[in-house]
């Protein structure tokens, strides 16, 4: 019930922001009946109807993760877009060990097949992307390769 | 016949010796892909649509690789549906009620082999139903002009946000996020960015690749960081894998049966494979009665949900194909592989790129074939693949969707969005809000709009143009009866839930 | 305007991949499949087939902004990288004179030359009244409202201003009143055009081939000073007393800050591949028809077209 009347209202400010920036949009001058406004305030429209509705007549809640697994989804969240910065500067071997042992452990603990996973893997898919799909990438940082 | 002229062109593409190679790795690959759980047709799709653009596939070879997986995904969901009574993807679930227990009476492997066969009857069926159908409807292209494009786009998201969810208001926000996604980026008619915020790199929009394999593949890792994994191990034993002619026999009218409804609905926009197997599955039920045994391990409660959602996988692409309208969320997925293609899906599609069209066909036929082949005698090496534990598989999900992506446009900008997509996927679902449609509205959204401003500049902005020809108005109807029609229908025809055991 | 460019992770990603070979690169400046990625796929084949690059060259897509972002990282970035070559075309002159690129002007990049072009045409459904384009204008004279324009590209863009240069040569005062519906691509223009949603289609000869083989076209004029050759019969607009001519031609530009003898290098180079019978091929199969012009002369030409373009646009009201 509250998750979705919070989700109702949260729709509903999103809806509300979309359309007043949508009132921002320039026009040119040879602009066409409808303009360029006309159909993202159609969406913000439909939006806020749709979230008030959610609001007013919710589903029953889900099952919402323990405290403790909300932590570990925001270390997955954390990682992943550590990994999504690592990517290009640090080469492609390290950050995907890493990445891939520490999303392998959080969803079976055990640290020495989690590692095995995050290694081979990392190996694995450089050996298949670089060799067997032809694509560009780097193994380790360009700095270490002189 | 026109159709057989084409076909022959058609097989010629096809039986070139790498667009066969194609069409073998692209049905391993899929059913892989359809026998892991937590990695369903949309996902697989999804995340191997970058890596083919990558390699610089020419239109018909990607088509012909993707096709092949989409195919092979369907073949393969029921394996573990079977198996491990976990649906490998969504339309296996209908597989589970009778092929476990087929499975746990010691006939797990007349179970395999008797879907398989169904699901060949069924695609196979369904391919030949593609290839009359879809020209035919390809020639009602000149009919079309904005309103009515218009009033189609509509009409796909009423059915697709009808039928996906248990909450139209909840698919209509789904729509509508996916929708304003699409407005970001260049205008199409006046060339002038909107909610750009002066970013150049979101000019171009968000990339509908990117909001994919986020809401799909990602946000499946977070689902099983939840979960910390099912148990997929397999509970029962295959040993020795025997053809069961007679149950193959005794279901032939059930598989034809199975395959019209599932066919029929693939081809409404919206509805699915979802939706074909659980009515064939249902409608065997019926005809059946009490004394069916339906959900027992009855061999026609295994090939009805098994023809039925391969027909419709096959039938999902006759408007994908003819109209530009996905019928899935899995044919939405090859739609963003088409536009990412510059292959402009729809009525023009079959008379400017016939050797698409044509070869797509013929390499769906040699896929059945390929298909029976890998999922009847070969199919224990599948059965082995699900031994792969998902803290070895979901890492390297993740690892190839991120290469993927970032082989697209090799910006940390794109994948940081992937990851943000990701979170809001898994967010949608536990609020039980289908992801389908957001896709489904970036996809089409400047299609829709363009339809809509195109229209009004026909008519010098006379809102009665968007009613004013008879396709239209029907259009309209049928989209508002589909949004509306299963808020009522839901009571009478509840999704059984999954058979726990 | 901020300008950021991440899109040129993966080229950098890719070259540095590749290590010391200094394989030459073409960025199309679009995704896959549409002209500026033929032009560069193309080109990049023919030089290496014919011995003009020792390596075969590397094509980037660069999508971006209608190919502002390329632009820009080229200007930015890449100002004196000899080994990048450029796809270019009408469109990249275009919204250059509209000023489309964030301020940056045509100066700032060297124009190596054109190898081909896609002629410009008007076309009407086979059932059409309009059997002429005099037909055709002087209904649009009689009354504006009466004659929708579907094209390839956006408002503004390249074929929304062929039917309003020659409207504009017959004398029509109000161009605003001319309706014009930006579709996706050629083929889509047709498919309105014979479905009777539009009048008249506008936009390259090579979208409208199939179309006027199936006998659902009739081109009422190519946009040419001369009839093309293999379409003998359609008249151009120039005889029919319309003077326009406007085309697609497909080109390349590279880097500003590139030596002279750099610089010649890569129009010779081109002029290589536009003598080859490889293109010669390529050509046909697309539709294209021959136009070459490389080095010296192209930069001319390019700034004549800059300025007709420039002041079309600000004549007929697309820009201010």
């Amino acid at each position: 019930m509250i998750s979705d009347r919070i989700f109702g209202l949260v729709t509903v400010i999103v809806a509300l922001a979309y359309g007043v920036s949508a009132t921002s949009i320039q026009t040119s001058f040879l602009a066409d009946p409808v303009g360029p406004h006309l159909f993202p305030y159609l969406i913000a429209g439909v939006m806020v109807l749709s979230g008030l509705i959610v609001m007013l007549r919710p589903d029953p809640d889900p099952e919402w993760p323990p405290m403790r697994s909300v932590g570990a989804l925001a270390v997955a969240v954390v990682v992943l877009v550590g990994y999504a910065y690592a990517l290009r500067p640090m080469g492609f071997l390290i950050p995907t060990a890493l990445a891939a042992g520490i999303l392998s452990y959080q969803i079976s603990p055990r640290v020495v097949p989690a590692a095995v996973t995050g290694v081979s893997l990392s190996v694995g898919l450089f050996l298949l992307f670089k060799y067997a799909l032809g694509l560009g990438l780097f193994a380790v940082p360009r700095d270490w390769l002189g | 016949m026109d159709v057989f002229a084409n076909l022959a062109m058609g097989f010629g593409i096809a039986f070139s010796p790498f667009t066969l190679m194609l069409a073998v790795v692209g049905c391993f690959l899929g059913t892989i892909i359809g026998a892991l759980p937590g990695l369903g047709p949309s996902n697989g799709v999804a995340i191997l649509i970058p890596i083919t653009f990558t390699l610089g596939l020419d239109a018909t070879s990607a088509l012909v690789l993707m096709t092949s997986v989409y195919y092979g995904a369907m073949y393969g969901g029921r394996i573990s549906s079977i198996l491990l009574n976990i649906p490998g993807d969504e339309p296996a679930l209908m597989t589970t009620l009778d092929g476990y227990p087929m499975a746990k009476a010691g006939r797990a492997g007349d179970a395999l082999v008797l879907s398989g066969v169904a699901s060949f009857v069924g695609a196979l069926l369904a391919t030949m139903g593609l290839m009359f159908l879809a020209p035919l409807l390809s020639r009602i292209a000149y009919q079309f002009g904005p309103a009515e494009y218009f009033a189609l786009y509509l009409l796909a998201f009423c059915t697709l946000g009808g039928i996906a969810s248990n909450n139209q208001a909840k698919a209509a926000i789904a729509s509508c996020i996916g929708l304003g996604i699409a407005m970001i980026g260049l205008d199409n008619q006046s060339g002038m960015p909107r909610l750009t915020f002066g970013h150049l790199h979101l000019m171009d929009g968000v990339d509908f690749l990117v909001a994919i394999v986020g809401l799909f593949a990602v946000a499946e890792v977070f689902f099983f960081i939840e979960s910390h994994g099912k148990d997929t191990s397999i509970g029962v034993k295959l040993e020795k894998v025997t053809i069961p002619w007679r149950d193959i026999f005794a279901t032939r009218w059930t598989m034809l049966r199975s395959t019209v409804i599932g066919f029929i609905a693939g081809v409404l926009p919206g509805a699915g494979a979802s939706l074909g197997s659980f009515l064939a599955y249902m409608s065997e039920k019926t005809i059946a009665g009490e004394k069916g045994g339906f959900g027992t391990g009855v061999a026609k409660g295994v090939a009805a949900p098994e023809a039925g959602n391969n027909a419709a996988a096959g039938g999902a692409l006759v408007p994908m194909l003819t109209l530009g309208v996905p019928g899935s969320g899995t044919t939405a997925v090859l739609l963003a592989l088409l536009m990412t293609l510059n292959i402009t899906p729809g009525p023009t599609l079959f008379t400017d790129r016939p050797e698409v069209v044509w070869g797509l066909i013929a390499s769906l036929l040699i896929a059945n074939f390929v298909l029976l082949l890998m999922n009847v005698p070969l199919v224990k090496i599948f059965v082995r693949v699900l031994q792969v534990p998902p803290w070895v598989l979901l890492p390297g999900v993740t690892m190839i969707s991120f290469v993927g992506i970032f082989s697209l446009s090799g910006s940390y900008f794109d994948l940081l969005l992937m990851v943000g997509f990701g979170v809001l996927g898994y967010v949608l679902r536990k609020l039980d809000v289908p992801t389908v449609p957001i896709i489904l509205g970036i996809l089409l959204g400047n299609h829709m709009e363009d339809s809509l401003r195109r229209a009004m500049v026909l008519s010098g902005g006379d809102w009665t143009y968007l009613f004013s020809s008879a396709i239209a108005i029907g259009l309209w109807i049928a989209a508002v009866a589909g949004f509306v029609a299963p808020m009522f229908l839901r009571k009478v025809l509840k999704k059984p839930q999954r058979v726990t055991d | 305007m901020t300008i950021s460019i991440r899109t040129l992770g993966f080229s950098a990603f890719l070259i540095g991949a590749a290590g010391a070979v200094s394989a030459a690169e073409c960025i199309a400046p679009a995704n896959p499949g549409g002209g500026w990625d033929f032009t560069c796929r193309q080109i990049g084949k023919i030089l290496h087939e014919i011995g003009q690059e020792s390596a075969p060259v590397q094509v980037t897509n660069m999508a971006g902004g209608g190919g502002g972002l390329a632009y820009s990282h080229v200007v930015n970035e890449r100002n004196d990288d000899a080994d990048l070559i450029v796809a270019a075309s009408s469109a990249t002159a275009t919204r250059l004179a509209q000023n489309a690129y964030a301020g940056m002007t045509a100066d700032q990049v060297r124009f190596v030359g054109a190898i081909g072009i896609d002629p410009g045409v008007i076309a009407v459904a086979a059932d059409s009244p309009y059997m002429s384009l005099k037909d055709l204008v002087d209904a649009a004279l009689a009354d504006p409202g009466s004659v929708a324009f579907g094209g390839g590209s956006a408002v503004g863009g390249f074929d929304h201003l062929k039917p309003l240069m020659i409207l504009k040569a017959a004398g029509l005062e109000d161009i605003t009143m001319i309706k014009y519906i930006g579709l996706d691509g050629g083929a889509d223009a047709v498919t309105q055009t014979v479905g009777g949603f539009t009048q008249a289609m506008t936009g390259d000869i090579s979208e409208i081939v199939g179309f006027l083989k199936a006998g659902e076209v009739r081109a009422l004029a190519v946009l040419t000073e001369e009839r093309v050759p293999g379409f003998d019969d359609i008249p151009t607009a120039k005889e029919q007393g319309y003077d326009v001519v406007a085309g697609n031609w497909r080109g390349l530009y590279v880097p500003r800050g590139i030596s002279d003898d750099q610089f010649h290098a890569w129009a010779d180079k081109l002029q290589a591949v536009a003598d080859s019978d490889a293109w010669a091929e390529a050509m046909a199969a697309n539709g294209l028809a021959p136009f070459t012009m490389v080095g010296d002369d192209f930069q001319g030409y390019i700034d004549g077209l800059i300025a007709d373009i420039n002041q079309m646009s600000r004549d007929i009201g697309v820009i201010q």
